[in-house]
C-alpha cells in the first residue's frame, strides 16, 4: 500500500448522460468524454423529439397549422403563435388592428414572465436550491389561469389569428392582469433574496461556463444568453416589431459572461416584460381585435422570413407560398437549436456538476431544438 | 446600410454572378451561382462595411426543377441584413460547406443533409441529427417523398 497515489492507473472514459435524465429538461442525451469529474469533451444527441413538424406544415393548411405552432416550444407557445401570424400577415400584407397588437404583447409578455419561471425554477432545482421551484410554479399558476380566462387553455393556447386574435380579453381580465404584476414585482426580490447574493449560489456560477461574445455570434446564439455576454440586442428594440415602440423598457445585459449574469439578465428581464404589461394595460385602445380575412387563406406567391424576440432567443419563420391553401415549405428557426451548439464549447474543462449549471444557464427547450 | 446601398457593394464585387430574388424581410435577397457562393458568403462576411456577422437562419427546399439554399444573414455591427440563394439541380445537389465562414451553420447542414439529402462538401462532421439512427425511408422533406405512415391530407379549395 505504499504506491504513491501519481503512480494509480487513470484513464479517460465516457459517460452517457440521457435521454433521461432530471437535467437535460426534456430529452437530449449527452456523451461526456470525462477525466475523473472533469468534462473534456461531448457530442449532444438530439432528436428524441422529432415530431416533423415542418413536413406537417406542408400537409396542412396555414391555419391548421397554428395549433401546431403551439407545440413547437409549448413553455412559451404565444411566441410560436406570434411569429407565425406575423410571417402570415406580412406575406400577405394583412393589416392588424391596434387593439389586437396590445392584447398580444400582454400575452406574449406574460408568457415571457411564465417561462422564465420555469427556467429560474428548474435551473434552481438543478443547482439543489428547491424552494425557487416551488415559488415559481406558484406565481406561474396564476399567469396560466390569466391565459385561461381568455383563450381557455393553460399550454397550448392557439391564440392568434391572422390579422388579430380569436377573442377579446374579458372585462375582469385588466384588472386581476394589473393585481398580478403589483403582487409578481416583489416577488422577483423573493428570488433574488434567495439566490442573487447566496454563496453557495454565487460559487456555482460566477465564473463559470464563460461564454465569449465572439463564440456566441459565431454560433448563431441569440435572446439572454447573447445578452448575458454584454451585446444590447434585443429584436423588441432594435427592430421594433408589433407596437413595442410605444413602450418604455430597459434591455439588460451581463458583463461577465458567465452562468450568473444570464441568470441576472432573465431575472431583470421578468422585471422589465411586468412593466411593459403595466404600461400596455393603461394603454390599450379600445376597437376591434381581428380583420376580417377569407375563411381560406391563400397568400399570394412569395417568400418571407420573420424573426420575433422569444425568451430563448431569436425565433424566425421561413414559409414559401406558391398561392395555395397550403405553405409549399415552412422552416421553423428557434433558439434553442442555435444555443445549444454551444454546449460542448462552453462546458469543455468543468467538472460535469458544473456542466449541469452551464447547461441549465443556456435555458434550452428540447422540442424546439427537434421540432 | 440600406438595401440599396447593400445591393451596390455587392453588385460591383460580383457583377454577373448574381441575379436578384426576392425574400420579404430580408432584403436585399440574390440568388449566387453555385461554385461562388463560399466567395460570396467571405467577402459579405469579411467586408468592413457589410460584416455580416450572424448566420441567423438556413434552409432548404424542394422545387420540381431544383434544390434551393437560403442563407439568411444579419450583422450586429452594423444593423442591417441580406439573404443569399443558391440553386442546385434536382440530380446530385451538392454544395460547399458554409460552416468554413459561419460555424453557426454546423446543425443547420447536417439536419438538410438529412432530411433533404443535399450533401455539403468539406463539413466538419455531417452525422444525421434529427431522425431515427435506423432510418432508411429517404429523405422527408423532399415532395416527392411518401413513408408507410404518411396521410396525404385532402385538397382544399
Amino acid at each position: 500500500m505504499n504506491q504513491e497515489i501519481s503512480e494509480i492507473y487513470t484513464e479517460e472514459f465516457f459517460v452517457n448522460m440521457g435521454p433521461q435524465h432530471p437535467s437535460t429538461h426534456g430529452v437530449l442525451r449527452l456523451l461526456l468524454k470525462m477525466d475523473g469529474e472533469v468534462v473534456l469533451d461531448m457530442v449532444p444527441h438530439v432528436g428524441y423529439l422529432h415530431r416533423s413538424m415542418e413536413k406537417i406544415a406542408e400537409n396542412r393548411t396555414y391555419y391548421q397549422y397554428i395549433p401546431y405552432t403551439d407545440r413547437i416550444d409549448y413553455v412559451s407557445a404565444m411566441f410560436c403563435n406570434q411569429a407565425f401570424c406575423m410571417a402570415m400577415e406580412k406575406l400577405a400584407n394583412v393589416p392588424v388592428p391596434e387593439r389586437a397588437e396590445y392584447i398580444r404583447i400582454i400575452m406574449v409578455e406574460l408568457n415571457r414572465i411564465a417561462s422564465h419561471l420555469i427556467w429560474l425554477g428548474t435551473f434552481s432545482l438543478d443547482l439543489g436550491a428547491i424552494t425557487p421551484f416551488l415559488y415559481c410554479f406558484r406565481e406561474r399558476e396564476k399567469i396560466l389561469d390569466l391565459f385561461e380566462m381568455v383563450c381557455g387553455q393553460r399550454m397550448t393556447f392557439n391564440y392568434m389569428r391572422v390579422g388579430g386574435v380569436s377573442r377579446d380579453i374579458t372585462p375582469e381580465f385588466v384588472p386581476m392582469t394589473k393585481e398580478f404584476v403589483n403582487y409578481f414585482l416583489p416577488r422577483v426580490d423573493e428570488y433574488e433574496d434567495i439566490l442573487t447574493q447566496n454563496p453557495i449560489f454565487l460559487s456555482r456560477t460566477k465564473g463559470v461556463g464563460l461564454l465569449d461574445q465572439k463564440t456566441a455570434i459565431e454560433n448563431g446564439v441569440t435572446g439572454p444568453s447573447l445578452r448575458g455576454t454584454g451585446l444590447k440586442w434585443d429584436l423588441r428594440k432594435d427592430e421594433p416589431y408589433s407596437v413595442y415602440d410605444k413602450f418604455n423598457f430597459d434591455i439588460p445585459t451581463g458583463e461577465n459572461s458567465d452562468v450568473w449574469d444570464r441568470y441576472m439578465v432573465r431575472i431583470q428581464e421578468m422585471r422589465e416584460s411586468a412593466k411593459i404589461v403595466q404600461q400596455a394595460l393603461e394603454k390599450i385602445p379600445e376597437g376591434p381585435i381581428k380583420t376580417k380575412t377569407a375563411a381560406v387563406f391563400k397568400p399570394p406567391a412569395g417568400e418571407v422570413y420573420v424573426r420575433i424576440e422569444a425568451p430563448r432567443g431569436e425565433m424566425g419563420f421561413y414559409i414559401v407560398s406558391d398561392g395555395s391553401p397550403k405553405p409549399y415549405r415552412v422552416k421553423i428557426r428557434t433558439g434553442s437549436f442555435s444555443n445549444l451548439t454551444v454546449l460542448p464549447i462552453i462546458s469543455r474543462g468543468w467538472k460535469i456538476a458544473d456542466l449541469v449549471a452551464i447547461f441549465g444557464s443556456l435555458d434550452v427547450v428540447l422540442p424546439e431544438v427537434d421540432r | 446600410m440600406t438595401s440599396e446601398e447593400i445591393k451596390k457593394i455587392v453588385t460591383e464585387k460580383f457583377p454577373d454572378k448574381l441575379k436578384e430574388a426576392k425574400i420579404l424581410g430580408f432584403e436585399p435577397s440574390f440568388i449566387v451561382e453555385k461554385g461562388t457562393l463560399l466567395e460570396v458568403c467571405r467577402f459579405v462576411k469579411e467586408s468592413k462595411e457589410l460584416s455580416f456577422d450572424l448566420l441567423s437562419c438556413m434552409s432548404g427546399a424542394d422545387y420540381p426543377d431544383r434544390f434551393e439554399m437560403v442563407y439568411l444573414l444579419f450583422s450586429f455591427s452594423r444593423k442591417h441584413k441580406m439573404s443569399l440563394k443558391v440553386q442546385l439541380p434536382k440530380d446530385n445537389p451538392e454544395v460547399e460547406s458554409a460552416t468554413a465562414v459561419w460555424k453557426g451553420a454546423d446543425w443547420y447542414e447536417r439536419e438538410i443533409a438529412e432530411l433533404l439529402g443535399i450533401k455539403f462538401k468539406n463539413h466538419p462532421d455531417l452525422r444525421p441529427l434529427l431522425l431515427p439512427e435506423d432510418w432508411n425511408e429517404g429523405y422527408p422533406l423532399r415532395k416527392d417523398w411518401t413513408g408507410k405512415d404518411f396521410i396525404k391530407m385532402p385538397d382544399v379549395k
